[in-house]
Parts: C-alpha cells; sequence; structure tokens
C-alpha cells in the first residue's frame, strides 16, 4: 500500500509539472522556424550557363488558402522577368510570426515577406529587418493612410500594400423590398428600418455577442456615424480628445440602442449562428466585413445580397477599412535588385487586377475593378470615403489590448453588468496604460 | 526467499545483467529531462526576465510577479481565474465524484448489466476534448440546441436560457459538461478501491452485524480510502488546469465577459495572446502564472496527500 501511495504522489507532482512544461515548450519550439527557409537563397553556383543569371527569389506568406491563387500571378510576373524565379510559401496563419520573427533574427529570412500591418509588422522595420521603400516605382499611388500600414515611425514605407478589408452593414435586397425599404440614409432611418422589419417579424441584425472581435468589429462599423469619420479619428491621436469624450460615448449607446433588434439570445450566439440566420434569409441585415462576402455568396448562391457604409450624423456615408497585409523585402536578402523588381510589380495595376479577380479581395491599388460589382463597390468607396477601423489600427497594443478591453466591456454591457460610460472608461484607462499621447 | 541464494550462484552474469538493466529507462529519461524537466527550469528562468515579444530582454528579478498581483488589469483577472478554478473543484468533486461513487457502488453490487454500464460511463472519455466542446456546444445552443427544444417540448419554455451566452450558467455548463466527461474515469478508480476491499472482511463485519450505512461509512469507506485520495488528487489537479473545454466552448477570452475565465486559459492569453497575432505577447508574465499555478498544484496536492495519508486504513 505504501508504495502505491508514494508512486500516487509522483505521478500527481508530475501532472502538476505539465502546466509549466506546456508554458514554455512554445517558445522553445521556435527555433523549428529555422529550418523552414530553406530555398531562399538562390543556389549561387548552380546558375546554368545559359547567359543570363538565374534568381530564385523565396517568398513567405501566412495564406496558406491562397497557394494556388498566387501560382498564377508568379507566372505572370516570371513570364516578363525570365531571369527572375519566384518560391512561394505559406505557413499557417497562427504560426507565422514565430517562422517568420525566427529566420529574421538568425539572418536566415526570405527575400520577399508578407508584413502584418500596422504595429506588429512595423516592429519588424524598426529591428532593421526591412527595406525601405520609398522609392520605389508605383508606391506614390497609395494613398497615406494605407501605406500607414506599413510605415515606421521614422516616416519610411517598408511595405507594399496588398489588400483592404472594410467593414460594413449587408442586407437582403429582397426583404428589404418586400417591407418598402431602402438603404438608410441616417441613424434614425436605421433604426426606423429595423423596427419595421421587427413589426413584420424578421429578425432586423443578425447580430451575436458570444465572440467578442465580432462586438469591436461592429462597433467599428457604427461608431464612425457618430464622430463623423476621420477628423475625431485625427483629435484622438494628437491626444485632443479621448475615449470618454462625448461622440465615442454616444457610439457606445449606440451600440446598446440597438439590442431590440438583436434575435433572441444574441449573447449566446457565435458567428456561425448569425451568418446561418443571414444567408437563410430569417434576418435582413448583418455586420460584418469583407471577408465574408466570398463565404456568404458560396453557401447561398440566390441570396439577394448588398450592402451599406455607414451614414454619418453630418448626412455623409463613411466605410471602414484597414489594410490587412503588406510585402515587403529582408533588408538582408542577397537579392535585393531582384527582390525589388517583383515589389515594384505587386504595385502595379496589372497585379491589382490578377489579385483582385483572383481571390475576389479588395485590391490595395487605386483604380482596380474587377468582375464582382460588390468587391468593386467596396473599392470605391474604400477609395472616396474611408475611414480607418480604430481598434485594429490604432488601439491594437496594451495587454490586454485596447481592442481586446473594449470587447469584453460591450460583453460586460450586453449582459448589463456596464453601462456605455463604464465601456467608455475602462477602454479610456486601458489605452492610457500604453498610448503615448494619453500617457502624458 | 529463495532469491537471495541464487545471486550467490551466479554473481558475475547477474551483476553485469543489472548493469545492462539501468541503461534501458535511458532513452525515457533523455526524452523525460528534454521535454520536461528542461522547459520547467526554462519556465522559472522565463518568469524573471522582460520580454519583448519572443527576444528576452533584461532580468527583473521579481517583476512579473508583482505585476501579476498588483497591477490592473492582472490582478482583478487572477483572482477571478482562481476563484472559478475553485469552482471547478468542489463542483467536479460533488457532482461528479458524487455521482461516480454511488454509480461504482451501484455496479461493485453487481447489479444487472454492470459490465455495459461499465463501458458506457467510460464512452465519453474516449472522445477528443474538442468534440465534446463542440458537441455541447450544439446541445447548449440558445435558438435550435437540444437542451432548449427538449425544454420547449415540456412546456418549460421560460426555463430554456442562452446557456453558455449567460455570465450566471455558463461556467456551471463547463463543468458540468467536464463531469459527464470524466465520470467514466472516477468510477474506474472508484470500482478499483471496492474491488480491492478483501472479501472476508465484509464478511467478517457482515456477521458482527454491520449493514446498510453503517458497513457503507464503518467499513467500506475507510478502506477504500486510497482510491478516494487519489480520486481527490487528480480532480484538484484537473481542475487548476482546466483549458481545454473552455477553450473549446468560450474561446481564449474566457467568455462571456471572463465568466469562464481560468488560470490556465489566462496563462494561454498572457503567453501566446488571445486576439490572433494581435497584441502584446508577454512570456514573462506568462511563466510567472505558470510558477505560481505549479506551486498552487504541487503545495495544495502535496498538503492534501499528507492529510488524506492518515484517514487511510493499512489492511
Amino acid at each position: 500500500m505504501r508504495r502505491y501511495r508514494s508512486r500516487a504522489f509522483v505521478s500527481a507532482m508530475l501532472t502538476a509539472m505539465l502546466v509549466l512544461a506546456g508554458c514554455s515548450g512554445g517558445t522553445n519550439s521556435s527555433p523549428a522556424g529555422d529550418g523552414q527557409s530553406g530555398g531562399q537563397t538562390g543556389n549561387p553556383g548552380s546558375s546554368a550557363g545559359g547567359g543570363a543569371e538565374q534568381v530564385t527569389l523565396s517568398m513567405h506568406s501566412w495564406r496558406v488558402e491562397d497557394a494556388e491563387g498566387y501560382k498564377k500571378i508568379i507566372q505572370a510576373f516570371e513570364a516578363e522577368n525570365p531571369g527572375i524565379k519566384i518560391d512561394f510559401k505559406p505557413f499557417k496563419a497562427t504560426e507565422y510570426n514565430t517562422i517568420l520573427n525566427t529566420a529574421l533574427q538568425s539572418d536566415s529570412g526570405p527575400d520577399i515577406l508578407q508584413l502584418r500591418p500596422y504595429a506588429p509588422g512595423i516592429s519588424l522595420a524598426e529591428a532593421g529587418h526591412l527595406e525601405p521603400l520609398d522609392q520605389l516605382p508605383g508606391i506614390e499611388n497609395f494613398s497615406k493612410d494605407v501605406l500607414a500600414a506599413s510605415t515606421g515611425k521614422d516616416g519610411k514605407v517598408y511595405g507594399v500594400p496588398l489588400s483592404l478589408n472594410s467593414t460594413q452593414i449587408y442586407y437582403n435586397k429582397k426583404l428589404f423590398e418586400q417591407n418598402g425599404l431602402s438603404e438608410p440614409k441616417s441613424w434614425d432611418e436605421l433604426i426606423n428600418t429595423a423596427k419595421t422589419l421587427k413589426d413584420k417579424g424578421v429578425v432586423p441584425f443578425a447580430f451575436g455577442a458570444k465572440e467578442g472581435w465580432l462586438l469591436s468589429l461592429s462597433h467599428g462599423v457604427i461608431a464612425p456615424g457618430t464622430y463623423n469619420g476621420n477628423a475625431f479619428v485625427g483629435k484622438i491621436l494628437n491626444g485632443e480628445a479621448d475615449f470618454t469624450s462625448p461622440e465615442f460615448v454616444k457610439s457606445i449607446q449606440r451600440m446598446q440602442e440597438l439590442v431590440p433588434y438583436f434575435p433572441e439570445n444574441f449573447v449566446g450566439l457565435d458567428l456561425n449562428d448569425t451568418r446561418t440566420m443571414f444567408f437563410t434569409e430569417k434576418a435582413a441585415m448583418f455586420i460584418n466585413g469583407s471577408f465574408e462576402l466570398e463565404g456568404l455568396q458560396k453557401m447561398n448562391p440566390d441570396l439577394p445580397l448588398d450592402f451599406f457604409p455607414m451614414p454619418t450624423d453630418d448626412g455623409k456615408t463613411v466605410l471602414t477599412t484597414w489594410v490587412d497585409g503588406s510585402y515587403a523585402v529582408n533588408a538582408k536578402s542577397k537579392h535585393k535588385a531582384e527582390a525589388l523588381k517583383f515589389l515594384e510589380f505587386m504595385a502595379s495595376k496589372k497585379f491589382g487586377e490578377l489579385f483582385a479577380n483572383e481571390f475576389k479581395r479588395i485590391s490595395a491599388i487605386p483604380g482596380v475593378t474587377t468582375s464582382d460589382p460588390l468587391v468593386n463597390k467596396m473599392a470605391e468607396l474604400s477609395a472616396s470615403s474611408s475611414t480607418p477601423y480604430l481598434m485594429v489600427v490604432h488601439f491594437a497594443e496594451g495587454n490586454p489590448t485596447t481592442k481586446q478591453t473594449l470587447e469584453n466591456a460591450l460583453q460586460g454591457m450586453y449582459l448589463n453588468k456596464l453601462t456605455p460610460e463604464q465601456v467608455s472608461q475602462e477602454v479610456q484607462k486601458s489605452a492610457a496604460s500604453w498610448f503615448p499621447t494619453f500617457k502624458k | 526467499m529463495g532469491v537471495p541464494e541464487r545471486e550467490h550462484v551466479q554473481p558475475k552474469r547477474k551483476s553485469k545483467a543489472r548493469w545492462l538493466l539501468h541503461l534501458f529507462p535511458l532513452p525515457a529519461f533523455i526524452l523525460y529531462t528534454l521535454f520536461v524537466v528542461y522547459p520547467i527550469l526554462s519556465a522559472f528562468t522565463y518568469s524573471m526576465y522582460e520580454w519583448k515579444g519572443i527576444a528576452r530582454g533584461a532580468f527583473v528579478g521579481l517583476q512579473n510577479f508583482l505585476t501579476l498581483f498588483q497591477v490592473e488589469p492582472f490582478n482583478k483577472l487572477f483572482w477571478n481565474a482562481f476563484g472559478h478554478n475553485v469552482i471547478y473543484f468542489l463542483v467536479e468533486m460533488v457532482v461528479q465524484n458524487g455521482i461516480a461513487f454511488i454509480l461504482a457502488f451501484l455496479i461493485y453490487r453487481k447489479i444487472r448489466g454492470a459490465g455495459f454500464l461499465k463501458i458506457a460511463y467510460f464512452m465519453p472519455r474516449l472522445l477528443s476534448v474538442i468534440v465534446v466542446g463542440f458537441l455541447w456546444k450544439l446541445i447548449l445552443n440558445p435558438n435550435y440546441g437540444a437542451l432548449n427544444t427538449f425544454l420547449a417540448k415540456l412546456g418549460l419554455e421560460e426555463w430554456a436560457k442562452p446557456w453558455l451566452g449567460d455570465p450566471d450558467t455558463a461556467l456551471l455548463a463547463i463543468i458540468l459538461v467536464n463531469c459527464w466527461f470524466g465520470i467514466g474515469f472516477a468510477v474506474l478508480i472508484f470500482l478499483a478501491g471496492l474491488q480491492s476491499i478483501p472479501e472476508e472482511l465484509i464478511e467478517a463485519a457482515r456477521l458482527d452485524g454491520a449493514k446498510g450505512i453503517t458497513m457503507l461509512g464503518r467499513i467500506i469507506l475507510p478502506l477504500m480510502m486510497p482510491s478516494i485520495t487519489i480520486m481527490t488528487i487528480f480532480t484538484f489537479i484537473q481542475a487548476f488546469e482546466a483549458f481545454e473545454l473552455v477553450y473549446a466552448m468560450q474561446g481564449s477570452m474566457g467568455e462571456p465577459f471572463h465568466s469562464t475565465d481560468t488560470l490556465a486559459v489566462y496563462f494561454y492569453r498572457l503567453a501566446f495572446s488571445g486576439s490572433g497575432g494581435a497584441g502584446d505577447v508577454s512570456i514573462g508574465l506568462g511563466s510567472a502564472l505558470a510558477v505560481v499555478l505549479f506551486f498552487i498544484v504541487a503545495s495544495v496536492s502535496a498538503f492534501s496527500l499528507r492529510v488524506m495519508r492518515k484517514r487511510e486504513i493499512q489492511h
């Protein structure tokens, strides 16, 4: 018996240790990334003697699902540039950062790399891993807002923006027409639209509060309507306004004003539930991102789908957008000239059109049109009347991030644990812990 | 008793074989050191450093621990999660182990179909935790889930709730799913304890006139104390390391509104950041939390083992 017990004790202790093992396992395993960058430098000696030197560039990305599409785009480039071959290597999105960081730190990074937008990507430039691209032909065509996703604190541009995401209110055209409704032009009209739908027995908004990220996403759509887009963003950034300002508090109050128009038990619904409600035509409106478009069209090809941008209180409309990623050149690449040539291609309209049609996404290159009218509408609006997704573009830092704080506080509000004022105070408190202008 | 004599007969051969014997655990020992002991020690050192992303910065001593316990929101989140772990443990002890004991006792008394029941209770354990989480998410779905539909059929609509979306019910819902998942294992442990009680002791007690509650409380329970000890410790460790089900059903934020957060989920969020790559990763704080968790689990396990051991009877 005694032996049995002491053995049990040992096994209990060992089980306890596993939690620690689990902890540091993650950081230890990162060097595994080293092996991944195998083919990054084209074999210097083996340039089969055929006149021009053959160079192979390695290119890393987190879009495994896009590998096929990239193949076509790369072929178009290689046809024009016979001396250059591109080896496209995607990694799992959740592991990409670790793999890339490790490779860059051990000087074995790829020649061309996909750069996370805003703070996480810019930190690579600040660590000296990236080549500045201010002189790249074509870079001047991008607007400053778009370039901000890959501009360092030194003011230099380090990445060619690839695509934009936008968030908007999708709606079911048939359900709107049946109830004599049209796209709302103001907040009051939006509330009236929702009211009419509810009276007719249609769920106005397919909305769920179970997944936090969808709350900050929806707030990102609603809020610019109350603070009238970019002017207020500028004030926040230079410290003239903060998250307890009346415009911002109002945006939280409006999130609460929508509650009667959400489905039953919405606090327990997740994205799957709400998406299904929308494409099965049980709900008329769905606040979500451009990245949902392809999925919605696939799940129900007959869905009479359209979207409208957010009407502002000063009578305009805004579309919330942010850059989804950029491409950069490794400062330590052995074939910088060739890599820059590829990036020049990525900044061209030809690439933009290939990309937008291949992936049904909004190209970051201005003036690109696709075969999908909704993508075109998103692209036009993001060129003419865009406003940044504040939480992603400027407030995705801190621990927990200010964005996560907003998500959690909104969840608290929907559960009647916080008032809109308390939500904005929580957000301000989080931002003040790290945001330089608020820190003082 | 014949063994030492034989050793005298062929001493040389035997000692060589003995020496070789020590080599056999070596591969396991190396793997164990590499993947368990070394990471544990490195977590201890990690917790004493400042971290920028995955790059280690300056040595900061106990700063990470101070931050964890003194700075908002870290301290609030810690105690919030800690409280949930305690509830996790208590509910599992009462519901999971309580029911498991009754079931084990029924099987022990050889009711009809005991063999089948033993397997049936253990079945959930064979499923992946992620599958269990997904399955119960469907059952508990507020608008088309089986549970609410069932309540509506019974005419109890007002009892229907968004079980996983309401902070008053979400944690309990997850713990009960965990009980459902873990009950088979507890039944097996208790059954083994019951079956290890020598038949003659029960017989002797019965001849002395013990029966019913007296038999259970005075004879059977004390005699199966070792398995109760083990099960308690297991439940404690499992409750304080609860992660998978919470993560599978409520995500890495312990949603809604941190009402299902546990220390392990909080650790995951701190060390690897929950929001898909964005945000600050804080390996230092995460490691500090892991170290704290290690000491909680190790010390309470050791202490309760000592206490409960005294209540065990040798037979």
